[in-house]
């Protein structure tokens, strides 16, 4: 059996030893997995592969059929700030001159940028602010590009900084741009994964993936390999059901797996490439879901309350957080940026004719989509999952996740859920405030507990 | 003395309806028995609302304190959206027949949906003109996109909006941005002395009034101030860049010129980068429409747009050689993400042409104005001190 037990920091406000939280253990190969990922692309210019840079929706497979090699952006951004190694791409960042209240992502990756064109030996202009790195330090690392990809949904920030990158590289390389519309919903028919404006912007978003296939074949000189991105979409979508299958067992209560689980599980399912080694991923996940239940082991054995957590992941917090909440017996047990993305619609993809899908997936990032919407889906699965209330992240600098969640809040309090707001960040610390977030908790939990005493 | 004192009635004239937009367009409402429009910056053509026979207004940022909007949008947004949400909380939006947008900032998107949850009833419609530029994909797109407007505001309004009908309109918005560049193009060569203040006034009250009754007006104003004489000032000449969306404060446009300073130029929203660019004559007029679109990029680049080819930076860096202004001041909306993002672009263009500069973040919540005006001084001083010194070199 794979539980393992970790203990939980004490929670300021009480007075008791902190309850025990049981993390997955399947999903630390996939750390692994993604450590691999990371440490072959640093090596890609030695190896003579073609590098793009990309940001936003996983076009990942488009671009191993095209033969090139893939660095995310935002990705290298999350894991530099989960490792707390963010400091020195920030300090880049800052001394070129961004003011702190931009988009810590697009701060952290330019930071990355800034340093890899330093790393070339070439001039970059910046302040003589104490703490630029030597070029040791992992930030930058990546592999200088060859050329860009941007397709960034739902935020016109993430569309921007790609203009930037190209910028910062003297505008000399080839960059193409995916744009989506967001799913507004002008017309009485729109909805979630319905309307005529759904069907627009998926065949808008599938023509334009066309258009990037072509303009890949161009760059690299090479055709595209279609059986390629089949056979990799087959595993993406295995993968991708293996993972919704495993995400719904965890309906049950207490809750066989939470959150922050799902978390550990993003960026195999994000940017990794599809093949066995992502089904196998994603069916040990599963299987250790469904031994848990079987033996009656809960990720966390007190489990008082059950959330649901919306906005961007905090990604220099996660763990912190996970404790928080475990000290709490609160299991946050779903969430927007988990259920509600990456390959989440799995039966949209075909194998066979896989671009529309692919497309309609791009547009159901969960950033890109109108406060309606939201409320249909986050709604849906607090109900599906027994949800007593909603923890917000009030993302400082990520206006695309911070839209709407005043809104929901007042929607979710309309069926009776309880919800709280805590301020923090993406990628930069130094918006926490952690006695808020204490205190709003204990807040809500109090009175989680007065409307069941009620009802009892 | 009698030329200074039409000068000064006229503008103030256009002050007045610029400082309280509501007032006139429920004015008009009630003279002329048609629709109000509220269109949202930057990219929206008015002209197809005209067309309509409606009223298109370009919503402003109210002045008062956010109150009730506080529950709808956080205070991280710039202030210009966060005054949309509170206009909408305290019922200021209620005078308008509906909202319509086509640009896709993310902070306007959130700000617009909080508008529809919140005032409900009332008709608000995204046409969203895709922003990257250069891909062959964009052109009919936004063509979609400016046919869906008209079909939209066909809707609302009850009549057909025939392409006739939109050939006028774009005369008559060409011929209203004629006069505004007229007036620019005298500022540039300091022949008149208007102050910043007042420039703000010309082009917002633009956005928001009937174009003909605006053209006329401006008619007069040109013909008065062409028959002015040429001012020679002696003081420091600078270019005001940025401040995308919602006009600076007054108040700070004085406090800089305060300083011995005269504004030349600027690319701000409430001034050139509004006026900058007429829509071309074409057979079809939603294919000219569209290529104002892009041809806006081109003449005054936009950091909300993508396209490589366009810089922001050089432009500024050339208007500035161009209009003999001696430094710029960079007015960023506090929060306002594209701004922010090109700043450093704008910064290193600057330093490499010498051209020295003040960053300033402006908040809905108004301004410090004496400490600012200390690092105006001191921008000021650094030039005047430079131009000293090579005068004596
Ligand atoms: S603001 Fe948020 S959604 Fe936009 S680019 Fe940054 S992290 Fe991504
Ligand atoms: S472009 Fe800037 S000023 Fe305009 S709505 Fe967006 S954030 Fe606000």
């Amino acid at each position: 059996m794979s539980a393992t037990m970790e203990q939980a920091k004490p929670g300021q406000g009480h007075q008791r030893t902190a309850p025990l939280a049981n993390r997955l253990m399947s999903t630390r190969s996939g750390g692994k997995m993604v450590k691999d990922y990371w440490d072959n692309l640093f090596s890609a210019r030695e190896r003579g592969a073609k590098v793009v840079w990309y940001n936003g929706a996983a076009i990942n497979p488009i671009l191993q059929a095209a033969g090139v090699e893939w660095c995310h952006g935002e990705a290298f951004g999350a894991r530099l700030a989960a490792m707390h190694l963010e400091a020195p791409a920030q300090y880049a960042s800052e001394s070129y001159g961004y003011i702190n209240e931009l988009c810590s992502y697009a701060r952290t990756t330019l930071g990355c940028a800034l340093l890899t064109k330093q790393e070339m030996a070439d001039k970059v202009e910046m302040d003589n602010t104490p703490g630029i790195p030597s070029k040791e330090v992992l930030a930058s690392r990546l592999p200088a590009p060859d050329l860009f990809v941007n397709a960034y949904a739902g935020c016109s920030t993430g569309q921007q900084w790609d203009e930037i990158s190209y910028r910062m590289f003297n505008k000399e390389l080839p960059f193409f741009k995916v744009s989506y519309p967001l799913l507004w919903g002008n017309k009485p028919d729109a909805g979630y994964l319905r309307g005529e404006e759904w069907e627009a912007a998926s065949r808008y978003v599938a023509n334009q993936l066309h258009k990037l296939i072509e303009f890949l074949e161009h760059e690299t000189g090479r055709p595209f390999d279609w059986e390629g991105l089949r056979e990799s979409m087959y595993y993406i979508k295995r993968a991708s059901e293996l993972r919704m299958d495993a995400l719904n067992l965890c309906k049950s209560k207490p809750a066989p797996a939470v959150f922050w689980d799902w978390v550990a599980s993003i960026a195999p399912i994000n940017f990794l490439p599809g093949n066995q080694a992502l089904v196998d991923y994603f069916a040990e996940v599963k299987t250790e879901i469904k031994e848990r239940l079987a033996a009656g082991v809960a990720a966390l054995p007190g489990e008082r309350y059950r959330l649901a957590f919306d906005g961007i992941m905090n990604w220099n917090r996660v763990g912190w957080l996970a404790n928080k909440f475990a000290e709490h017996d609160a299991a946050v047990v779903c969430g927007r940026y988990t259920h509600n993305s990456f390959w989440h619609e799995p039966q949209l993809i075909d194998p066979d004719d896989p671009i529309l899908g692919m497309a309609q997936h791009y547009l159901l990032c969960p950033f890109n989509h109108s406060t309606k919407n939201l409320a249909e889906m986050i709604l849906r699965d607090c109900e599906t999952y027994g949800i007593d209330g909603i923890v917000f992240h009030a993302t400082r600098t990520c206006r695309s996740a911070s839209n709407g969640q005043l809104l929901l809040a007042q929607m979710a309090q309309k069926k009776g859920l309880q919800t709280m707001f805590f301020e923090g960040d993406v990628a930069d610390e130094s918006f926490y405030k952690d006695e808020v977030l204490q205190s709003r908790l204990e807040a809500m939990l109090e009175t989680i507990d007065v409307q069941r005493n009620r009802s009892a | 003395m009698k030329q200074t004192a039409e000068i000064e009635e006229i503008v103030g004239r256009l002050a007045a309806i610029a400082e309280d937009p509501n007032a006139y367009a429920v004015e008009w409402k009630a003279r002329t028995q048609r629709k109000i429009i509220g269109i949202l910056p930057m990219n929206f053509p008015a002209e197809i609302v005209h067309a309509a026979g409606a009223l298109p207004v370009l919503v402003q940022e109210d002045n008062a304190a956010i109150t009730y909007g506080r529950s709808l949008l956080f205070e991280f947004y710039c202030g210009y959206t966060r005054s949309l949400v509170d206009q909408a909380a305290t019922g200021k939006l209620k005078i308008y027949d509906g909202i319509f947008l086509v640009d896709h900032c993310v902070a306007l998107l959130g700000a617009v949906d909080a508008i529809r949850f919140e005032v409900p009833d009332l008709p608000v419609f995204l046409a969203q003109f895709t922003a990257s530029m250069d891909e062959d994909t964009t052109r009919p797109q936004v063509h979609g996109r400016i046919t869906e407007l008209r079909e939209r505001l066909e809707e609302l309004c009850g009549s057909s909006v025939t392409d006739e009908a939109i050939c006028r309109s774009i005369e008559a918005y060409n011929r209203d941005r004629a006069l505004l560049r007229r007036v620019y193009e005298m500022r540039r060569l300091g022949r008149i002395s208007l102050s910043s203040r007042q420039m703000q006034a010309l082009v917002k009250s633009a956005m928001v009034m009937d174009v003909d009754e605006h053209s006329q007006i401006m008619t007069r104003l040109v013909a008065h101030l062409e028959a002015g004489s040429v001012h020679s000032t002696g003081l420091v000449k600078l270019h005001l860049s940025g401040h995308f969306c919602h006009a600076p404060r007054p108040e700070l446009l004085d406090m800089i010129e305060s300083c011995g300073v005269a504004v030349v130029d600027d690319d701000v929203y409430t001034g050139y980068r509004y006026i900058s660019t007429d829509v071309p004559h074409k057979a079809d007029p939603i294919t000219a429409l569209t290529q104002w679109y892009f041809d806006r990029n081109d003449n005054v680049p936009c950091s909300t747009r993508a396209q490589k080819s366009a810089d922001w930076e050089s432009y500024l860096a050339n208007a500035v050689e161009k209009n003999g202004a001696e430094g710029v001041i960079v007015l960023v909306a506090k929060f306002c993400e594209p701004h922010m993002l090109y700043y450093p672009e704008l910064r290193k263009e600057l330093h490499k042409r010498g051209i020295p500069h003040l960053l300033i973040e402006t908040e809905h919540e108004g301004l410090a104005l004496e400490m600012l005006k200390t690092r105006v001084e001191a921008l000021i001083e650094g030039i005047r001190r430079s131009v000293l010194s090579r005068e004596t070199a």
